[in-house]
């Protein structure tokens, strides 16, 4: 302990004047008697206390005043030399999350950065590096907190190695934590800290879906490989499972080559709630479960409920075109009435009032032939429109053959806004014949002629268009599925981690401290117990 | 931390004053109680045969008719008995209280003590055979005084008595070893009561007539007036500094009370007498100061 301002010291000599302060009064006079034993009951039956000094008291009043005068003085500890900057170094990388005991590496390292934090002095300042996936980095009291590092993900792409080197110097420790997978060696410099993630492991590297929406039939490709704990080119019995949002629930056990890919295509029929589809491969003893699983979510497959509209005079076009659509995605063809509720309305000629006040269209499901969308519309007969041409990138059209349709009749004028898909080539312009008008979550498809106008129902996309119509029809709800990433390559082999030996911290470095509030604490405390002392 | 005590001087226990006053004291008339006469009577006849001539006292009822002086009665036409050496044993003994605790009071209690020892042995030397002077701690604790030309050295002796602390129970031992006790007059404060009441107890079951004295000061009475005072007591060289206001003054004064009627108390559970003998002016005595003691004496 060293004094500032030793100085102050020199009010220690106070101490004698309070000494013979604390004394009690001398008493004027002496009194001889033989009745002692009179004067003591005559004082207690009057609750009365003879003054006297008291060492105890005195003491204490000294322990304040040294207290006080050692307080003013300054008293501090001094600064220890040793490095005050800490940087650590957690790999956060996918393999991290295997597990040992039910808790992943990832967890044991934070708790070793937590216990170590604790006993950090507080100039000390601390700074995290996640290395692996997204790389964060948190700084002072985030980085003791661990605030926001995220889960294992991703691969480690930074040198941990040469991250150390950089980083350390005579005022700067680096602290690695890592499983040493996927890394040629363990960083030389600084204090290291190894997890042990060392095992078998079986991942799922892809799920590549072929989907029949709006019908049950789902294809999945899943790419499996898996790797034995002892890391030997022995094979390793698994199991895919598909389960859950399916009819059919699937196990397929197969036997793979450690680190060869194997791809297994798996024909599903949805359920027609929708749900989560889990795809899952089991081997025994895995470690790193969070890359063998896949959960897709699926949408509910819709039940369509297709009206039908013709004008009088027409054909039955319509109907037979609803009724194809109808076994197309599995709906069914209902009555046109003024109070039915439907899902996809077919129409052909005529009008039907789709149209809002600003011109779009309000009411979309809806496919329209040579239909008018508004009273105020002002249609123009067009004869035998050529040459035609349609879009190779729209998804209506796209791998389509429309090279054979002819239209004998269409109407100029009738189609709202939209992106055209048909259309009849003049010069270099397009005069648009049929047009998709998006709105996002639902869409609806307006042709310029009249089904029996054209021989479009007698071509064999047409019903391939009808189903592609009413699949845009629904928008985003029929491209939902969204299939999560697998892990990376260099995070799945758990059996060959860099080996080292593990470095403890060095001592830090011990700032200045001071001692004064200590001093004027005991001697308040002086103080306080000398109140209850007689 | 104790202070040093300075114990008071006594001062001068028989000035002229009192001497001059005890002649006409001793002169009064009246018997004073010397214990169980019979008993000493009996062995008087056995112990008085022979002896050497001390001295003359006054002719008493049942007094050996041989030792009367005829020529003294021929002067002066009254009986006398003569006084030999061994012929003591119509003694009376009084016990003196020598502890420091005696040095209380202003005039110190020890000095009425000593002035009270001095007229009940002078008046045993007057009228009864002699007075033994039981003082445990002095070099002499136990002095035997036969007739009244001993009357000087009794003064002296008593003079010379020293301060020393002896408990009451070994006074008590010292006074029962006499071979004659008789009245034993046991001059003391008795305080604390505690201290007494075995001792007394134990002097009447040895058949002793025990009368208890106190010569009071104004301290038995009352605390000084006020002021902050250093109580002490002489004789455990207990201390306590208090300050004395009005409440203090009165609740003194009533635990002083409640020590008398304990004193009282205690003589009266055994049967004996005990007075409380103001001495007055210590400077200029007075007769009428001490004819209390006599009154006492032969009531």
């Amino acid at each position: 302990m060293t004094l500032a301002s030793p100085q102050f010291l020199w009010a220690l000599l106070v101490l004698p004047l309070l000494w013979w302060l604390s004394q009690p009064p001398k008493p004027h006079r002496e009194v001889l008697t033989p009745h002692m034993q009179q004067w003591q009951l005559a004082m207690r039956a009057l609750r009365r206390r003879p003054p006297r000094g008291s060492w105890l008291r005195f003491v204490l009043l000294a322990m304040a005043t040294i207290g006080a005068t050692i307080a003013a003085s300054q008293p501090f500890v001094e600064r220890q030399p040793g490095p005050t900057r800490l940087v650590v170094l957690l790999d956060v990388s996918a393999s991290m999350a295997a597990e040992s005991g039910g808790v992943s590496a990832f967890e044991q390292a934070k708790q070793k950065l937590l216990a170590q934090f604790a006993q950090l002095p507080e100039h000390v300042e601390v700074t995290v590096l996640r290395c692996g996936g997204e790389l964060r980095r948190r700084h002072g009291s985030a980085a003791r907190a661990l605030q926001d590092l995220g889960e294992p993900a991703g691969a480690l792409h930074a040198d941990l190695s040469g991250l150390a080197r950089q980083a350390a110097d005579e005022d700067c420790v680096v602290w690695t934590l890592t499983d040493g997978q996927g890394m040629q060696q363990l960083p030389s410099v600084g204090a290291l800290t190894r997890l042990d993630t060392r095992g078998g492991n079986a991942a799922i590297d892809a799920v590549r879906i072929v989907d029949a929406w709006p019908l049950k039939a789902l294809q999945l490709e899943v790419d499996m490989v898996a790797y034995p704990a002892d890391g030997s080119d022995d094979r390793v019995s698994v199991e895919l499972q598909v389960l859950g949002a399916t009819t059919n629930e699937q196990r397929y056990s197969c036997w793979l080559r450690s680190g060869v890919m194997l791809t297994r295509t798996v024909e599903l029929q949805r359920d027609k709630l929708g749900g989560e589809l889990v795809i899952q491969l089991i081997m025994a003893g895995d470690r790193l479960p969070a890359d063998h699983r896949f959960v897709l979510t699926l949408p509910p497959l819709p039940a369509p409920r297709i009206a039908a509209l013709a004008e009088s005079d027409a054909s039955n076009f319509a109907g037979v075109a609803a009724a194809t659509l109808a076994e197309e995605v599995g709906g069914e063809v209902v009555a046109n009435t003024s109070d039915a509720s439907v899902g996809m309305l077919l129409v052909d000629g005529g009008l039907v009032p789709l149209l809002g006040d600003d011109g779009r269209v309000v009411k979309r499901r809806a496919l329209t032939f040579g239909t008018r969308l508004a009273d105020s519309v002002d249609a123009e007969v067009w004869r035998s429109p050529s040459p035609l041409d349609w879009s190779r990138s729209s998804p209506l059209t796209v791998g389509l053959d429309l090279s054979e349709l002819r239209i004998d009749r269409a109407w100029r004028g009738i189609l709202p806004a939209g992106e055209p898909f048909l259309w009849q080539q003049d010069g270099d312009q397009r005069v648009p014949l049929g047009v998709l008008v998006d709105g996002g979550a639902t869409a609806s498809m307006h042709l310029a002629f009249r089904l029996q106008d054209s021989n479009l129902p007698l071509l064999a996309a047409f019903p391939q268009l009808l189903r592609r119509a009413f699949v845009r029809s629904y928008g985003e709800a029929a491209t939902s599925i969204v299939s999560p990433t697998g892990a990376p390559a260099s995070e799945r082999n758990l059996s060959a981690p860099a080996v080292g030996e593990d470095r403890a911290l060095p001592e830090f470095a011990v700032a200045e401290q001071g001692l004064a509030q200590w001093f004027v604490l005991a001697g308040l405390l002086a103080l306080a117990l000398r109140a209850f002392v007689r | 931390m104790r202070h040093k005590l300075t114990l008071p001087t006594t001062p001068e226990l028989f000035p002229k004053q009192f001497r001059a006053l005890l002649p006409a004291l001793l002169a009064t008339r009246g018997n004073i109680d010397a214990g169980r006469i019979e008993q000493l009577r009996a062995r008087r006849s056995v112990l008085s045969q022979s002896g050497t001539f001390v001295g003359h006292r006054r002719y008493e009822r049942g007094d050996d008719l041989r030792h009367l002086d005829w020529s003294a009665y021929a002067r002066t036409g009254e009986f006398f008995t003569k006084q030999l050496q061994e012929d003591d044993r119509r003694a009376i003994t009084v016990v003196v209280d020598l502890s420091p605790s005696m040095l209380a009071g202003t005039p110190p209690r020890r000095l009425g003590a000593l002035r009270l020892a001095a007229v009940l042995g002078g008046l045993a030397l007057a009228r009864v055979d002699g007075v033994s002077i039981v003082a445990p701690g002095a070099s002499s604790a136990n002095a035997r005084f036969t007739g009244t030309a001993q009357l000087p050295q009794l003064l002296e002796h008593l003079k010379q008595l020293p301060t020393a602390f002896v408990p009451p129970s070994s006074a008590v031992a010292l006074a029962l070893q006499a071979e004659s006790v008789g009245r034993v007059h046991w001059v003391s404060d008795f305080a604390p009561v505690q201290e007494f009441s075995r001792p007394l107890l134990m002097l009447r079951r040895r058949g002793a007539k025990v009368a208890g004295w106190i010569a009071t000061v104004p301290e038995d009475e009352a605390a000084p007036a006020g002021g902050y005072l250093r109580v002490v007591d002489p004789e455990t060289r207990a201390e306590l500094s208090v300050p004395v206001d009005r409440d203090l003054h009165d609740e003194l004064r009533r635990q002083l009370v409640l020590l008398e009627r304990q004193q009282r108390r205690m003589f009266a559970e055994a049967g004996s007498p005990l007075w409380r003998w103001d001495p007055g002016d210590f400077e200029h005595p007075r007769l009428a100061d001490y004819l209390p003691i006599v009154a006492a004496c032969t009531r």
